[in-house]
């Protein structure tokens, strides 16, 4: 895990030298109190990525910008602070005035710490205010190509069988995917969930026969889905996924359990209503592009996305009532 | 043959003066982010990959490799001339390296880590295009009891390591251990031995350990002794030349087992070049021929962590080129920068841009080239610096021991954590107890734990997996074998000798 500490660190560092250069760029004074109806937005609008260079949010963040930049006049620079499952990047920005110049990639791993931490959470929802949700890709559990499973059947029908025995790639205890498991548990499919918070002994661990199963969200492991290495046996959706039709998907199966991967763009809460709703009309225009249309498809993401700033509010608040209940549980 | 075709039109394509260029520059980075502590080459690859964006795809994986490349090898002249590793993977060369140049033969250590470097890259590089597909199955072999029982062997070649007692050296391994357990652990996600204190809930990097106890210890040693050590002065004048052909020849066959070494585990994502290149320490100290005189200064030493540091690159670029799997944290951001260009790394990528595999494959020779003229012209000039005297020399090593650790996540308390473990490495060494262990422990113990629980995880907490399994089972083997004739032999000895001195 010192690997990853280690990448983590360094993404910050990354930041932090981009922070000081972007610090270095005309810096006009912008009072943090204006009065309403000013011209937004006449500086930089800095994009912090709470994650490292490379992964899925830096991607949501670098394929956007451009777009962003464009349909807002100014730029946006995006700067990675890594750490601590994205709060370190938050702390950054919420460090930061509410006049609407510092941006957010929250992820759905840190919306998730609201519910496992409870009261002892790092941060608390209300800190912040949704932007805009640019990315939903729902979860699948993945077989290996040439194994024993071909289908979700005959693969809960092994677990049935021999419950506790099949084992799942997951990333961590009290992660969505544990809880995914958990639930699937309490259904009378009863896997066991094997931790492996580096992403790449996690494949490997399918790929080598080491586990049965793979929790993850398909554009992650895209390489191995279109190299034919990974299949897909079950998505856990409301619908199948358009990419995978002969999936079934969890709600058909009456396992009502969601957990997608989402990426969404936050500010800090107590910015003026005006500026949430331009930059979330900005970023809905940079995801109408075609070149982030074509990335969305990569990443196997849903086409239904994108969620404005007051649909994202309730999104999250649902997201977050599900989660507490199912750890209830 | 068509392997050479390949690799010569992929060849041809590096010589273009933009990706030559990058290859210097790749190589000249890598050296220094080898070089200074704190700054690793995981951190180095990161820092460049975003100016690899707008690169061609292949540009920016070259440049990215060779970064890769020239940082297994920067860090050995900082360990051989000053005691500060640059990497994790040069703690190794502290034991030998450095006894070496104190006895006034600083570019013959140096001379072994560059042919060390050489011979173990281009070996795991010819592997690397000729057989890569067999080793990246036996890489998907390994899981986690595979992953502990490597680990598990190199902590147990700890033990011999020292020059002092076995008492002491597990003392001092149970005190790396457990400072590696400070913060919150992977998998359940306790809090361990923070006592509420908010800097030691992110951990205690081990750079700091590492740092502290050799660099800063050794110039609080030399504090001691008024900076007058007297070898000093004869170290500047000896003169000290390269290995010869005959003394290399002579070493062909550590050459190639270490190699060997290198490249398997450099190819299982659960363990990097530093793993690499302790086992294959441990394993010479263990089993070596000249295994008496390891740790006071002998090649051996020298060039088995060395080329399996270096032969690691080749092992972990294999699975990463034909699975998609990234074999250490290098070669997880090159596999971001291939994602990022829209390329999945993998079976299809033979099919689809063969090209650009063997344009890569042609550019880690290239830089393994380039790397041996920098590092060739850099011996002699860089030995030229012990000529300073120790108390200005000694102030740089502080000046660089304070920035590596702040670099590590900029964040003062890992200076203050570095200024600990310096003090704690001082009074160790007074007392002899050897440090090798602690850090160690500080580096393995989180990797043998991860490994440990989940595999216990895995196999419903059955430990007898660990032997049962082949790999495994054969590693523990070596390694349990290894311990108990370390610790009974010299019993035996003894008794021998009170026997027949009763007689």
């Amino acid at each position: 895990m010192k690997g990853w500490k280690r990448l983590i660190t360094a993404a910050a560092i990354v930041g932090l030298i981009s922070v000081s250069l972007a610090g270095c760029g005309g810096e006009s004074k912008a009072p943090s109190q204006q009065a309403a109806g000013e011209k937004y937005p006449v500086k930089p609008v800095e994009f912090i990525v709470p994650w490292g260079p490379g992964g899925g949010a830096d991607q949501t963040a670098r394929t956007s910008a451009p777009h962003v930049e464009k349909a807002l006049g100014v730029s946006l620079p995006v700067i990675n602070v890594a750490g601590a499952t994205g709060v370190v990047g938050m702390n950054k920005m919420l460090a930061a005035p509410n006049d609407g110049y510092s941006l957010l990639v929250y992820t759905a791993d840190t919306h998730a710490l609201l519910a496992t931490a409870g009261d002892k959470a790092p941060f608390k929802f209300e800190d912040l205010t949704p932007v805009a949700r640019m990315i939903k890709a729902p979860s699948f559990l993945f077989v290996k190509a040439d194994g024993k499973y071909k289908n979700w059947a005959d693969f809960e029908k092994a677990a049935k069988e021999n419950p506790g025995k099949i084992k799942v790639g997951i990333t961590g205890q009290g992660s969505p995917d544990d809880m995914t498991v958990q639930f699937l548990a309490s259904k009378g499919i009863k896997l066991q969930g094997v931790p492996f918070p580096n992403p790449s002994e996690r494949y490997v661990s399918v790929l080598g026969d080491h586990v049965d199963a793979l929790y993850e969200q398909a554009g992650d492991v895209r390489q191995y889905v279109e190299g034919k290495q990974m299949i897909p046996i079950i998505v856990f959706n409301e619908e199948r996924f358009p990419a995978f039709k002969d999936v079934p998907c969890s709600k058909e199966l009456g396992l009502e359990i969601y957990m997608p991967q989402t990426r969404s763009v936050m500010i800090k809460a107590g910015t003026d209503p005006e500026k949430v709703k331009k930059l979330g009309d900005a970023f809905k225009k940079a995801y109408d592009t075609p070149e982030y249309q074509k990335w969305l498809d990569q990443q196997y993401g849903t086409k239904d996305s994108y969620l404005g700033p007051a649909d994202a509010v309730k999104f999250f608040k649902e997201d977050l009532a599900s989660m507490k209940a199912l750890l209830k549980k | 043959m068509d392997i050479l075709y390949h690799l010569g039109m992929g060849l041809l394509q590096c010589l273009s003066p933009v990706t030559l260029l990058l290859l210097v520059v790749g190589v000249l980075i890598g050296l220094i982010s080898g070089v200074l502590p704190g700054l690793t080459v995981v951190m180095g690859v990161i820092l460049v990959l975003p100016f690899t964006y707008p690169m061609s795809a292949t540009n920016a994986i070259i440049v990215l490799t060779a970064i890769y490349i020239g940082g297994t090898y920067g860090g050995a002249f900082t360990s051989i001339l000053f005691k500060i590793p640059g990497e994790p993977i040069h703690v190794p060369l502290l034991w030998d390296g450095y006894p070496m140049a104190r006895q006034g033969q600083a570019a013959k250590a140096l001379g072994w880590t560059l042919y060390a470097a050489i011979g173990g890259g281009l070996m795991a590089a010819i592997i690397m295009v000729v057989v890569s597909e067999p080793f990246a199955i036996v890489a998907l072999k390994f899981s986690t009891p595979e992953y502990f029982a490597i680990v598990f062997l190199g902590l147990t070649s700890v033990i011999v390591l020292g020059t002092s007692t076995i008492r002491q050296a597990v003392i001092s391994l149970a005190i790396g251990i457990l400072v590696a357990t400070v913060g919150i652990d992977d998998i359940y996600g306790a809090e361990r031995f923070t006592f509420g204190i908010s800097i030691l809930r992110d951990g205690i990097d081990y750079l700091t350990v590492m740092v502290g106890t050799y660099a800063l210890a050794e110039v609080l040693k030399r504090l001691e002794e008024g900076f007058v050590s007297p070898t000093l002065k004869q170290v500047g004048k000896v003169k000290t030349t390269f290995p010869t052909w005959l003394e290399f020849k002579g070493q062909i066959g550590l050459f190639l087992r270490s190699i060997g070494i290198g490249t398997i585990i450099g190819s299982v994502p659960g363990a990097g070049a530093t793993v690499a290149s302790f086992v294959s320490y441990g394993m010479e100290k263990q089993y070596g021929k000249n295994r008496k005189e390891m740790g006071k200064g002998a090649p051996e030493g020298i060039v088995s962590s060395q080329t399996a540091a270096t032969a690691s690159v080749g092992g972990a670029l294999i699975p990463l080129l034909t699975l998609g799997i990234p074999g250490s944290g290098c070669t997880a951001v090159i596999l971001g920068a291939f994602l990022l260009h829209g390329i999945q790394p993998g079976p299809q990528v033979f099919a689809t841009s063969l090209d650009m595999v063997y344009t890569i494959y042609a550019s880690v020779f290239l830089a393994l080239v380039i790397m041996a003229i920098i590092g060739y012209l850099a011996v002699k000039p860089m030995c030229k610096v012990l000529d300073a005297p120790e108390s200005v020399s000694s102030a740089f090593i502080m000046v660089l021991c304070f920035i590596g650790a702040f670099t590590i996540r900029n964040n003062i308390s890992d200076v203050w954590m570095m200024v600990v473990f310096g003090l704690i490495g001082y009074v160790m060494e007074r007392y002899n107890y050897p440090i090798a262990p602690l850090v160690l422990g500080a580096i393995l113990g989180p990797l043998a734990e991860r490994a440990f629980l989940t595999t216990m995880i895995s196999y419903s907490n059955n430990w007898t997996v660990f032997f049962t399994r082949p790999i495994s089972g054969v590693v523990m083997f070596i390694s349990i074998f290894g311990l108990l004739f370390t610790i009974f032999y010299p019993m035996l000895k003894s008794r021998q000798k009170q026997t027949t001195l009763g007689q």
